[in-house]
């Protein structure tokens, strides 16, 4: 028992330290400097975009930072050592989709040679994802995570702000469809729902209040319909007639023509009318216009002819057409800042910025690829020089050694690499750059200042570590425009779009050609993982340990046959095997003893793992499969059952053999196939674990009753 | 009267809870409910089933859903979305007076201690918190300074894990080996060494130095003001041992168990008492701890147990939403079937009377889509004076107030009470839970709309559609982009099942489902949907076109299984295609009777 392979325990305490956006508090970093940062909502946010605007065009790079509302929407969610590259996308991916961002901070910096040193200007833009259209925008749920808003609520974060106040916006796609969906079939919907040119509505008019109503109606339209032929000048209204007229029927003038306002009716009595204006008139048509705040208004308009007629109808639906195209540009709202800095084509300077750039593809262009690759390729398409400077702190080794053995969340960075804007410390060290963030004086209400973990500060400080960074590399800014293209220096070539993974794989992403690499500059924390070796178990009895899975395993196959056990959470684990053909032999015989309720297999080794007769096993890709679902239960095995697995262990078409051997049917098509087991029995078996878990609820209730019985 | 405009006075009658003032309103709400006759309920979620989910619509509770369908959904909302407030109002009638204690509690799952308690994520919809907005809702009072809460399950199972230092009773001791009884012969001897050293060291002369040492050699420490000296242990066997060793050795040595944070022992703390006093006094400590953590624990959740302790009468609207939340955020995860929740849930709250099931005794009240218009048509109809007592408002309270709602109800159920007659004069109040024993605990499944507005007119509110057999239903689809009108179109050309009329509504995008008015002819159709025949008929083109059908037991089976993530007809043909249930082609036995109307049709054009 000497040589035994090293059993993996997951801390949950230990993996929430390495989820991306939760960057542990230093107590060696400070708080915010006194830095005014300039405070964005939609309120301010036209203003603020000009603003941005030529501070971008003349900046030398621009840095941006998110906060958003979690990072994981379950616990089985957080990278682990035991992700293959497909499904650690697949996580980064579920993140990016499920959560909103509420806070997006950018920084443009300008190197101003003659003071000889860089102007900031910190933009800190709260964004919630409202929805200005009715068909077209974010979807409508996203998720919080409670630790999260708990994290953000420390730092003093303006929920009311950001909910209140939020800039809105819309993804490049989902303006596409809006407008899309503008030109053609949506106008002549509108066209034939809101004039009476076709079938408006049919509602049987049943009551004897809607029919006293229609009648009342009828006759007011009449009345005035013929005051308008009275007067020989057919604008003018009498003004004695217009006095005897109820509020409701305001006479006014809509492109030309008279006609009366409807106001104050419920949305049937309107139909009512509109029904009536069909039925009994053929010169006065109902249309349904848009105002200038943003209201419907239904009128009753008197046409002259039925040209007159066509031509209410163009005008009213042109007016329609901009009107929705006014509001769709308006919608679009904080995506107009990520087209400029898509545009203006600057280097984008982000840390730890994968995450990062998965919410801004996902928010502002489109859905999410399906693989790593393609959305490394989406993204280089966008922004073509990308700096992560989690990556470059931690692969340059002039600033591996000034650091030392410091942590490299950004806050400790900034305080070490830039003390003379992090606490004002006074130095006459040429070695420090110097910062200077500038406001327009104006608006100086707009502006606080910053604090770590608000969007716009981390921005500020990002691009801060970032310069002081080139600087120690080497980097002029002074001599020149050449050098200045930092996009095309040669000492900052090699950090350019490689993003530091945030995961323990000890890989970093190349944009540029999609892929991951191994980088030396990262340990490797734990051995490589075979994943054609591994199995995915789960709905096991939830008091198993690793070490109890591990020997009951090893008592079947050998003591050397498992190499390793992952816990997913408390009743799910990976297990890796020794050889690729223990996999394949595990699930056949987990099928085979399931099937059979011999005495064999009772006391066989593996029915430990068995009790409860919830265990489900299949191979890796099956993992991948589960974390692909788009659900997020808390428990693994809950998430499986949300995908509506009811096989109980998924045996694989190269194991034919085996299959045969244990008296089974083969798999049809040669593809992997579901074992399925009789669907009665399954759901019996459901109806069983469910009872179980039902009486536990009742066990403690009772028990809090008596809890409950003492406390009072 | 509390007239409309007098809503916002009411309003402020309302106290708000938050976490700082939570303790003392806990003890004045226990008082009022203890007097009060009934106590409503509300509360303020994040994201309901009934609201218009746009990607997933056929997640709504719509009317062609049995009861048992409608909780499914509501169970899935409950899992998924968090409350924010809870409104109580315990009241009592004196005539036709209401005498009300309205409090509105603000609420936020703080998961303190990282263990995804009590819920890790949740779900929140955009067009709530736009209309949150929009009564000037204090998001950040809510997040900052919401009260914490855990289920009655999540506070057992912490139980279980028990992280504090506790004492535990020592089992009968079974067979002893002798690696045991080397472990106990070790530890009686620290102990006594420690105990003589104890006694001795009563000069105090050692120096800090020999302190030190001694702390860090034997183990001793202070426990508060006591002495006590700490053995470590790596399983609940020692624990068993170490707690026999104490109990021979002394009786004023009191073991404490000290866990780690999953739970497992890791020492046992032994402490040193004086007298027979000191040792109950420290017990009396110990228990004290506790009981002051399982209140940090339980939370907001001390209020559940109030009211359900009280065994009042609770009111509330649209119970089956509201308390399928209570159940999982308070009482425990939901069982899977309507039958059992409603089973756990009396055992939790023994009355529960749904004012919508009330007000179906007053006609035009079915119609009600919101509890204002419920509550303004029978002001309109009906001159019942209802005169609320409040309590004086409270001068500090400087929030913007909420939680009107739960005085909403407690108006609208003394309004009630007088038109129904329920408690004739004279009836003590002990025979009020007899006298509306008919309408309790019948949770009233409705399709209700969050907007609410004043101005809906009862009058205007067309019935409540009509009632159909489950078995009549198909649901439909792989027709590509068709609307209903051109889809129903195609249908009827393609085969003379559908000559008869049948109606058509769309579920998702993706999926419609058809009511055929012949009974029999919905089976007709799944079983040509289901025969591999090619006939030249439009229908078996259709098919080939990828057209499929299935019956009203797939979408019970999809409901039940909870595939609520994609479109209907992903899930449709998810539940399908597992040949473990051949269950497509056959009508239930056991159809169920809904209801069919076009009002809540939904929109495609909204999607």
């Amino acid at each position: 028992m000497r040589n035994l392979p090293c059993v993996w325990v997951r801390f949950r305490t230990l993996t929430l330290g390495l989820a991306p956006r939760l960057r542990l508090f230093s107590t060696d970093a400070t708080g915010g400097g006194s830095v005014a940062v300039k405070q964005v909502t939609r309120s301010n946010f036209d203003a603020a975009l000009e603003g941005l605007r030529a501070c971008v065009e003349e900046s030398d790079f621009v840095a941006v930072d998110l906060e958003m509302t979690g990072v994981t929407s379950a616990p089985w969610r957080e990278s682990f050592e035991f992700d293959r590259s497909d499904v650690r996308y697949l996580k980064l991916k579920d993140s990016a989709e499920k959560f909103a961002v509420l806070q997006f901070g950018v920084c443009p910096f300008r190197w101003e040679p003659s003071k000889g040193s860089f102007f900031a200007h910190p933009h800190n833009f709260y964004i919630f994802p409202r929805k200005e259209l009715p068909l077209h925008g974010p979807s409508d749920d996203f998720l919080w995570q409670t630790t999260s808003i708990d994290f953000l609520a420390n730092y003093q974060f303006d929920f009311n702000a950001c909910i209140y106040e939020g800039i809105s916006y819309l993804s490049r796609e989902q303006e596409g469809e809006a407008l899309k969906g503008l030109s053609s079939a949506y106008l002549e919907g509108l066209a034939n729902s809101f004039c009476n040119f076709e079938e408006p509505v049919e509602i049987p008019i049943a009551r004897t209040s809607d029919i006293l109503f229609s009648e009342r109606m009828k006759n007011k339209l009449r009345e005035w319909h013929d005051s308008i032929f009275r007067s020989p000048d057919k604008g003018y209204i009498d003004k004695e007639d217009a006095g005897s007229n109820n509020s409701q029927f305001q006479t006014v003038f809509f492109k030309m023509r008279p006609a009366i306002m409807l106001n104050g009716f419920t949305s049937h009595q309107l139909k009512l009318i509109q029904l009536v204006v069909k039925k009994h008139f053929n010169d006065l048509m109902y249309v349904r216009v848009v105002d200038e705040d943003n209201s419907w208004q239904r009128r009753v308009v008197y046409v002259d002819t039925n040209e007159d007629k066509t031509l209410l109808m163009k005008d009213v639906l042109e007016d329609l057409r901009k009107n929705a195209e006014k509001r769709i540009k308006s919608a679009v709202g904080f995506r107009h800042v990520v087209d400029l800095l898509e545009s203006a084509g600057k280097l984008i300077i982000g840390h730890n910025c994968l995450l990062d750039l998965a919410h801004i593809y996902n928010k502002f262009f489109g859905p999410l690829p399906s693989s790593l690759t393609e959305f490394a390729q989406a993204v280089h398409e966008k922004f073509p020089h990308i700096v992560d400077t989690k990556h470059l702190l931690n692969s340059n080794q002039a600033i591996q050694f000034l650091m030392k053995k410091n942590s490299k969340s950004l806050s400790s960075a900034f305080s070490l690499l830039c003390p003379n804007v992090s606490s004002n410390f006074q130095t006459a060290s040429k070695s420090y750059l110097r910062f200077e963030v500038q406001t327009d004086e104006t608006s100086s209400s707009c502006f606080n200042s910053g604090t770590k973990h608000e969007a716009g500060y981390d921005a500020f400080m990002t691009g801060c570590v970032f310069a002081q960074a080139c600087s120690l590399m080497g980097v002029k800014f002074d001599v020149g425009s050449p050098s200045c293209d930092l996009a095309r220096n040669a000492k900052i070539n090699k950090y350019i779009n490689v993003l530091y993974p945030s995961w323990s794989s000890g890989t970093v992403v190349h944009l540029d050609t999609g892929t991951e690499y191994l980088d030396p500059n990262y340990k490797r924390r734990y051995l490589p993982v075979n994943f054609a070796n591994t199995t995915l178990i789960w709905g096991f009895p939830a008091k198993l340990k690793p070490q109890d899975l591990k020997e009951c395993i090893s008592k079947v196959f050998g003591l050397d046959s498992v190499r390793s056990v992952f816990f997913i959470d408390r009743t799910s684990a990976l297990i890796q095997f020794s050889k690729e053909e223990f996999v394949q032999k595990f699930l056949a015989l987990k099928n085979s003893l399931e099937d059979n309720h011999d005495l064999v297999s009772v006391l066989h080794p593996l029915s430990k793992l068995l009790e409860g007769g919830n265990t489900r096993a299949a191979d890796y890709d099956t993992y991948r499969d589960i974390c692909a679902g788009s659900a997020s239960k808390v428990l693994f095995a809950d998430q499986a059952d949300s995908l509506g697995i009811t096989w109980k262990t998924k045996v694989c078409a190269g194991m034919q053999d085996t299959d045969d051997v244990c008296g089974r049917e083969t798999a049809e098509d040669g593809g992997p196939l579901a074992k399925h087991s009789s669907g009665k029995k399954n759901d019996c078996k459901r109806q069983s674990k469910h009872q179980s878990s039902y009486e536990e609820i009742i066990g403690s209730l009772f028990a809090s009753k008596t809890l409950l019985g003492r406390a009072t | 009267m509390a007239a409309s405009g007098g809503r916002q006075r009411l309003a402020d009658a309302v106290k708000q809870v938050t976490n700082s003032n939570f303790a003392d309103a806990l003890k004045q709400l226990r008082a009022h409910v203890d007097q009060a006759d009934f106590v409503a309920v509300s509360c303020r979620k994040t994201g309901d089933c009934a609201s218009a989910s746009s990607r997933h619509p056929w997640r709504r509770v719509l009317p062609i859903d049995t009861p048992e369908i409608a909780y499914l959904k509501a169970k899935f909302a409950a899992e998924s979305y968090e409350i924010l407030q809870f409104a109580v109002c315990p009241f009592s009638l004196k005539g036709s007076k209401v005498i009300a204690f309205p409090f509105n509690f603000n609420l936020f799952p703080r998961d303190r201690l990282n263990l995804g308690m009590p819920s890790y994520s949740f779900s929140c919809q955009t067009s709530f918190l736009t209309s949150m907005v929009h009564e000037g809702f204090d998001f950040n009072a809510c997040i900052y300074d919401g009260i914490s809460y855990s289920s009655r399950v999540q506070e057992s199972m912490d139980k279980e894990r028990n992280c504090s230092p506790h004492i535990q009773t020592p089992h009968s001791s079974s067979t002893t080996s002798v690696v045991d009884s080397i472990f106990k012969s070790r530890t009686k001897s620290r102990i006594e060494l420690w105990l003589s050293a104890s006694k001795n060291s009563n000069s105090k002369t050692d120096g800090d130095l020999l302190m030190s040492l001694r702390k860090f050699i034997l183990g001793t420490e202070l426990y508060g003001t006591r002495p006590s000296m700490r053995i470590d242990v790596c399983s609940d066997r020692q624990v068993q041992l170490v707690l026999q060793t104490v109990s021979r050795i002394s009786d004023h040595i009191v073991p404490l168990l000290i866990p780690d944070k999953s739970g497992q022992p890791r020492a046992v703390h032994v402490v040193l008492t004086s007298s027979e006093e000191d040792k109950s006094i420290l017990m009396s400590e110990i228990q004290n701890l506790e009981d002051e953590h399982n209140l940090k624990v339980r939370g907001f959740r001390e209020v559940i147990d109030v009211i359900s302790s009280s065994n009042k009468p609770i009111i509330g609207y649209n119970c089956l939403h509201d308390f399928t939340f209570i159940h999982s955020k308070f009482v425990g995860p939901l069982p899977l079937t309507f039958s059992e929740f409603m089973c756990s849930l009396r055992l939790v709250f023994t009355n529960i009377l749904d004012i919508n099931h009330l007000s179906k005794e007053i006609g035009a009240l079915r119609k009600a889509k919101s509890l204002s218009s419920a509550l303004s048509y029978l002001k309109r109809q009906f001159s019942v004076p209802i005169d609320i007592e409040l309590p004086a408002e409270d001068e500090d309270c400087t929030t913007k107030a909420h939680g009107h709602n739960v005085l909403q109800i407690t108006h609208l159920f003394a309004i009630l009470r007088t038109l129904l007659k329920l408690f004739p004069n004279g009836i003590a109040k002990e025979q009020y839970i007899e006298t509306i024993e008919d309408y309790l605990n019948i949770l009233y499944p409705s399709h209700t709309r969050i907007q609410e507005s004043d101005e809906e007119d009862l009058s205007f509110i067309m019935e409540n559609g009509r009632a159909i057999s489950t078995n009549d239903l198909i649901f439909l689809w792989g027709y590509g982009h068709l609307t209903a009108k051109e889809l129903k179109h195609s249908l009827q050309e393609a085969h003379d099942v559908f000559k008869e009329d049948f109606e058509l509504q769309f579920m998702d995008k993706s999926c419609a489902v058809i009511l055929f008015y012949r009974a029999g002819s919905a089976q007709v159709l799944l079983e040509l949907m289901a025969s591999r025949m090619f006939y030249s008929d439009g229908l078996s083109k259709m098919k080939s076109e990828g057209l499929k059908a299935a019956g009203y037991q797939c979408y019970k089976k999809v409901c039940r299984l909870g595939l609520w993530d994609t479109n209907l007809s992903d899930s449709l043909e998810n539940v399908m295609s597992d040949p473990a249930n051949g269950i497509s082609t056959f009508s239930e036995k056991d159809a169920s009777e809904v209801r069919w109307t076009s009002e809540y049709a939904i929109d495609l054009s909204d999607l």
